[in-house]
């Protein structure tokens, strides 16, 4: 999976943005050659505009009659399809490039699976053109996925920005055109002030990933797991109470219920078949890490879990309704510290804490009333940093 | 109070050595400022203005997508982020211990000595906690290889078998080339390898053996086997060279007998430890009385003595009585009065040495009670005389083939060349090296094997004692175990795994009662790591022969110099040259790394103005010098074990081969020559010298007494403590710790200054290795060092170690003075540092009494100019993934291994149940052989620290500053005549 996030785009300054369009740029145009250089391949067979033909008909813009919608309407190109349950058309067609047309022919046209069939009957698709649509998916999983462009928004606004202050400036110092001075300034303390607020917040954003959530190589929902089966996050998670690990389970763990439950309401077969295969071929699933602690800190769930018996929610959120995981809290160092003064230490119970004599004898003489984490030294340097 | 020095300098003139050493100092500081000046500021700004926009461009326009890969299948034992122990076997150039092996998400980590062996007991040494980098060092080879180009499995077995069957049939012999074999299956595969080429020859070679003592043993017992020595039975010690606390054949083992047997804080008894020696070695320099003698007077000494264990015993000495240059009388009185209970070793290789010393303990009736034949070591098989036929059945071009298990003859044996030249002409050539190597070099196949952290196997290291190794990884490269590649070319596919279960199931199983069936037996075996017969105690029978000869013997003329030559504590016979953490080690005494130097005698030093860094040619071979106190008079010390030439990135061209100045006397070797000639030269060489680093200004930092004196007054040696407890006055409000307060405590007499907690320490929290050149400009990272301090006569001194790292003052002066807070203290009275904090201002560094904190003056990591272990993918796996590695720019010291106190504190709170006492176990303490340090929780009133604490020997360093150290020392108790 070679995508390509880019969550964050800014500039730090004027120089930054210039040496990032100049990066862009080359980007671009190396794609634009990549892409002029893979259009040559010819898969099966096929001729360049056999699978060209074959991919307008895939996305629908052929001119010729039908009244069902294009493939592409249910399969997105673009790897970045989270809203969609379908599988995207390079997973189609990495699963169908080592298996034959007749193959992939009775998997269209005659779907096993409810949901597909739902969605597969009575297609008008003749043997012709879905040979040249094989033929487009099989070149396409040579190519890999398409790029996703990055998107570009802030830089444009900064360098546009940029501009504004460069004019206010000239014109404030040289040209001095506009009768009302007061404009020039305006627009020079404005544009400024904006390109002032935007590089602070990302300045305080650097590093944190608030609200990430990467597609993953399996439309796996938590809601529908967790939310609507109601299944505990330590049956998956099964270590998270004692290694500072939660652990992403094994795929051999899906398998526990996977191995009879074969389709999904919303996703059908292809996405547990993802999984079934994994294992069954010894292929590892690649999930994208969502929640990126920086090196120097050390985390443990075991502590938090295990012995703090804090809930999965508080730090991750109503994952019981996210159908596509994302970070939930910002994981900044405030807001650890800010939850260990609040949090209190399960103090009385477990017998870890008989050791803390003077405090247990304070508690009972009433001179405090209860015991925070950071009472205990939760906010030490070197309880994270080591 | 008595005067400690460091060096030479420092006592002649202890004013001048002050400045002197500053000023070397700041020069080095400007010499590196000016090497570092090819760039100007310039540059400088330049290359900071593209830095900074670069990182700011990666940094916040793109984070690296990180990957989660989970298990397919996860095999049952294995969670990711906790680390497991595997019980496993080190056993590598004669050295023996059990141990146990940290594995994080499935890569060794740590290696730990393993509590419950009976003959290592916890102990482990520098190269056993070294050995881990060896598994990741990228010298290994990937696979198998032909005259160096690579060749799949199938293809050399095909020509090897072809080979093997050839030369059976034309007549000549194939020799199997072993180091000592331990392993009882290994054995028993080596057999039938035979048995399917009868004409191949097994012979065992090792670099240092112990012919000598094999060969008076067998004269002496009718057994040619290395006796098990108590060291902690005997109330007095007699070493005549052998340094059995720093190389001699066991010394994890003896380290810890050793220290039992003088543990104060058990006991109110030590024994006195004799020892006589040339260049002072580390077990010299834990010695209670040392006589500086020349090895040629060996001999002479053992005949005198023995003559007067005779004579107090009633019998008639025998003839050749010569003039001593000891006197002995109160020795052999102090001998005879401790009869039984008195232990005589001797270091040499000459086996009429070793029938003196049996005729001497023997005579002291030590035999069966602190040396006794129940349990034979096995660590030393091989026999010098018997290599030697070799090289002349080699040289006769009897010998059509050879293969190489765990040797280098060509580097380390006295005649490498030729046995190279010879080697390069056979028809066959096999060695099983897992990495290159210099005979190796010169061999055709390489069928490399794994490392031991992958293999399979057993041990026997003494008679009865056997202990499994097992494998902690996959293997990293396409390596296959020497009993498979063996067993191939005899014609059977043999899994050694299967081979081993059933080797046990059929010979081992059946000797014991405790296990009703073998599955049971192996799996319990195989955790523990260790199993062990009941002793078969048969004494054997004494013999005086060949005692006559040895008696009348004339030794070797002691004319001119004397060179001995030494194994180094780091890297012993040279195997392991390319573990950079083993090279930067420094050298227990001399405190020199990187190099092996020609330690000299401090008068003649002085009579012909040769000084640290001089160089001397010894029969030709250059050498620097080290003026050495406690040096005999013309005698110089080597270490051998350096020079090595194909060894690896680092290990290469490192320091001078010694090996080939061995003298080899009827087929044994010999370690030191007479009529050495000696040559001053102009030239100076620069060593890595740390022994002068982080002076502490000779303040009463080392506390000593004797033993007499102790006994009287438990507190004698520290009346300084109960003084500066008296006048102890603070503004500070006193810091209350409401939980745990952690402590320290070091015993300065158990301490034998090893260097093994210098090891463990880089192993478990990542501390890189700087080089020779960094070390030099005192940038030495080692977050525990070894002080070690000479007082009295510099041709005789006493030698103090003093292991010292963060004190955790509880009024620490580097805290306030930290402009970020990078450093406070914790609400457990750790002293902290926060390396993301730090911004590099150094004000702590300088601030630190103790000199304890270091500066990461680059990045070690990932930086090709330090081309050590953390230059690749392949070194980097050794890194401790529960601990920072540290950027350039930040200062970092001891943490009293945090995250191991996290961690059994993270255990404790989920099974709801207070610390127990010395569940925490910093790598330090755990790695320590001699147990000489303690480490707690000094606000439980019951643990040990507390009650080290409290004993009246604990004391702190600089107490006199107020800075309330949370780390105490025993005060060092010398079992002497006098204070």
């Amino acid at each position: 999976m070679n995508k390509i996030h880019i969550r964050k785009s800014c500039g730090t300054n004027l120089f930054c943005s210039i040496f990032l369009a100049v990066n862009l740029f080359f980007f671009f145009s190396t794609d634009v050659l990549g892409a002029g250089e893979s259009e040559s391949l010819i898969a099966g067979g096929y001729s360049a505009d056999e699978i060209k033909r074959g991919e307008r008909f895939f996305k629908g813009l052929l001119p010729f009659e039908r009244k069902s919608p294009a493939c592409i309407s249910c399969h997105n190109i673009l790897s970045s399809d989270t809203l969609n349950w379908n599988p995207s058309a390079f997973d189609i067609a990495n699963k169908f490039a080592a298996k034959d047309f007749n193959e992939f022919r009775s998997a269209v046209l005659e779907p096993a699976g409810t949901k597909m069939t739902a969605s597969h009957v009575e297609r008008d698709l003749g043997e012709e053109d879905l040979k040249l649509v094989k033929a487009y998916l099989d070149n396409l999983a040579q190519q890999g996925p398409p790029h996703v462009k990055p998107s570009i928004d802030n830089l444009l606004l900064f360098l546009l920005l940029g501009v504004l202050i460069t004019w206010a400036l000239l014109e404030l110092i040289f040209f001095r055109k506009v009768k009302i001075r007061a404009i020039p300034l305006v627009v020079f303390l404005g544009a400024f002030g904006w390109q002032v607020k935007m590089v602070v917040a990302e300045g305080v954003r650097l590093g944190r990933q608030q609200d990430y959530a990467p597609d993953q190589p399996v439309k796996f929902s938590h809601k529908v797991h967790v939310g609507e089966n109601g299944i505990d996050c330590m049956y998956c998670h099964t270590t998270a109470e004692h290694s500072k690990s939660a652990g992403i389970p094994a795929a051999n763990l899906c398998l526990n219920c996977h191995i009879l439950i074969r389709e999904g309401t919303n996703s059908g077969k292809f996405e547990i078949a993802k999984v079934v295969d994994a294992v069954a071929e010894g292929e590892n699933l690649e999930w994208i890490r969502i929640h990126n602690l920086p090196d120097h800190v050390f985390f443990s769930h075991a502590v938090h879990v295990g012995s703090g018996k804090l809930d999965c929610n508080t730090c991750h959120g109503p994952v019981e309704e996210m159908h596509v995981m994302k970070q939930f809290s910002d994981l900044s160092m405030g807001w650890c510290v800010n939850c260990h003064r609040e949090t209190r230490v399960d103090f009385q119970d477990n017998g870890y804490y008989d050791t803390y004599v003077k405090l247990h004898e304070d508690l009972r003489a009433g001179k405090i009333d209860t015991i925070r984490a950071a009472d205990i030294g939760a906010n030490d340097c070197m309880r994270c940093h080591y | 109070m008595k005067s400690y020095w460091r060096s030479l300098e420092e006592r002649q003139n202890p004013e001048q050595f002050k400045i002197d050493d500053a000023r070397a100092e700041i020069d080095q500081k400007r010499d590196l400022m000016k090497k570092d000046a090819g760039s100007s500021r310039r540059d400088f700004l330049k290359t900071f203005g593209f830095s900074i926009a670069g990182a700011a461009v990666v940094a916040s326009c793109k984070k690296p997508v990180e990957k989660a890969i989970p298990f397919l299948v996860k095999p049952e034992e294995v969670t990711p982020g906790m680390a497991n122990y595997y019980a496993s076997t080190y056993f590598e150039g004669n050295e023996y211990c059990s141990i146990l092996v940290k594995v994080c998400d499935g890569r060794p980590i740590k290696i730990e000595g393993n509590d419950l062996s009976p003959v290592t007991r916890q102990g482990t040494s520098a190269r056993v906690q070294a050995s881990l980098l060896n598994l990741y060092d990228d010298a290994r080879f990937r696979g198998p290889q032909k005259n160096g180009e690579p060749l799949p499995w199938t293809k050399i077995d095909a020509e090897i078998t072809e080979s093997l069957q050839q030369l059976d049939t034309s007549g000549k012999k194939v020799v199997l080339l072993t180091s000592s074999v331990i392993s009882p299956s290994t054995r028993t595969i080596i057999e039938a390898f035979q048995k399917v080429y009868p004409r191949v020859w097994w012979l065992r070679y090792d670099a240092v053996s112990a012919t000598g003592i094999l060969k008076a043993n067998q004269l002496s017992f009718g057994k040619a086997v290395i006796p098990d020595y108590h060291f902690d039975r005997a109330k007095v010690i007699v070493s005549f060279g052998a340094d059995f606390l720093g190389t001699w054949l066991a010394p994890v083992e003896y380290a810890k007998k050793y220290a039992q047997g003088r543990d104060l804080t058990r006991q109110a008894e030590m024994s006195r430890h004799y020892q006589f020696e040339a260049g002072l070695s580390l077990t010299g320099a834990n010695a209670d009385v040392r006589f500086p003698v020349k090895p040629s007077e060996e001999l002479l000494l053992l005949k005198q003595l023995y003559n007067r264990l005779c004579l107090s015993g009633g019998l008639p000495p025998a003839a050749g009585d010569g003039q001593s240059p000891v006197d002995l009388t109160a020795l052999a009185e102090e001998l005879t009065r401790h009869a039984g209970e008195a232990l005589v070793v001797s270091g040499s290789n000459d086996y009429r040495l070793q029938l003196l010393v049996n005729a001497i303990n023997h005579l002291l009736g030590n035999y069966g009670k602190t040396i006794t034949f129940d349990r034979p070591l096995l660590t030393r098989q091989a026999s010098d005389e018997e290599f030697a036929l070799f090289l002349t059945a080699l040289a006769a071009g009897e010998v059509g083939g050879v293969i190489c298990h765990g040797v280098n003859p060509v580097y380390d044996h006295p005649e490498g060349e030729k046995i190279a030249a010879l080697l390069k002409n056979l028809p066959l050539s096999v060695s099983f090296s897992d990495r290159i190597e210099e005979t190796t070099a010169v061999c055709t196949y390489v069928c490399p094997e794994p490392h031991y952290l992958e293999s399979w196997g057993d041990a026997e290291p003494k008679t009865g004692s056997f202990s499994l190794m097992q494998p902690a990884i996959r293997r990293l490269f396409d390596s296959r175990q020497p009993q498979e590649s063996l067993m191939k070319w005899a014609g059977q596919e043999v899994n050694y795994y299967e081979y081993l279960r059933q080797y046990w199931e059929k010979e081992l199983f059946p000797k014991q009662s405790l296990f009703d069936g073998f599955r049971q037996f192996w799996n319990d075996t195989l955790q523990k790591g260790v199993f062990e017969l009941p002793a078969a105690s048969s004494p054997l029978a004494w013999s005086e022969a060949g005692l006559t000869e040895a008696l009348e013997a004339a030794g070797p003329a002691s004319q001119g110099w004397e060179l001995v030559l030494t194994e180094s504590v780091a890297l012993g016979n040279g195997k392991f040259a390319n573990n950079p953490w083993l090279q930067e080690l420094p050298d227990p005494v001399a405190k020199i790394s990187w190099d092996n130097f020609a330690s000299v005698p401090v008068k003649w030093a002085e009579e012909n103005g040769v000084t640290n860094e001089s160089v001397i040619t010894i029969n030709g071979l250059e050498l620097p010098v080290f003026v050495q106190p406690g040096q005999a008079p013309q005698t110089i010390s080597v270490a051998l074990g350096y020079g090595r030439t194909v060894a690896g990135k680092v290990g290469d061209n490192l320091g001078v081969n010694l090996y080939p100045l061995q003298p080899v006397e009827n087929g044994v070797r010999k370690f030191f020559l007479t009529g050495v000639n000696v040559e001053l030269t102009s030239k100076r060489y620069p060593l890595a010298i740390s022994q002068t680093h982080h002076s502490m200004e000779g303040r009463p930092i080392v506390r000593e007494t004797a033993f007499g004196a102790w006994k009287v007054n438990p507190a004698a040696g520290n009346e300084l403590h109960a003084i500066h407890e008296s006048k102890m006055v603070t503004l500070y409000e006193k810091k209350e710790f409401k939980g745990h307060h952690w402590g320290m405590a070091v015993d300065l007499n158990a301490c034998i200054g090893c260097g093994n907690c210098a090891i463990s320490c880089p192993a478990e929290n990542n501390i890189q290795v700087v080089g020779k050149e960094q070390v030099r400009n005192r940038r030495i990272m080692h977050w525990i060092r070894i002080d070690r301090y000479f007082s009295e006569q510099p041709e005789n001194p006493r030698v103090s170690f003093q292991p010292v790292m963060c004190q955790h003052c509880d009024n620490a002066p580097c805290e306030n003075v930290c402009p970020v807070a990078a450093t406070p203290h914790s609400d457990e009275g750790l002293n902290q540092m926060a390396y993301n904090r730090c911004v590099g201002t150094r004000y702590c560094i300088n601030n630190c009494p103790y000199r304890v904190r270091r500066f990461n003056w680059f990045q070690f990591v990932n930086n090709e100019k330090f081309d050590y272990a953390s230059n690749s993918d392949l070194g980097r796996m050794v890194l401790n993934p529960d601990v920072t590695v540290r950027s350039r720019g930040v200062v970092e010291k001891c943490s009293f291994c945090v995250q191991r106190i996290q961690d059994k504190k993270q255990l404790a709170k989920i099974e709801g149940r207070p610390l127990r006492d010395g569940e925490i176990q910093p790598a330090c303490v755990q790695s320590c052989p001699s147990n000489a340090l303690v480490f707690g929780d000094m606000n439980d009133p019951e643990s040990k620290i507390s009650k080290l604490m409290a004993d009246p020997r604990n004391y702190h360093l600089l107490e006199e500053l107020h800075t309330l150290p949370s780390v105490g020392y025993l005060t060092k108790v010398r079992n002497v005549a006098e204070s």
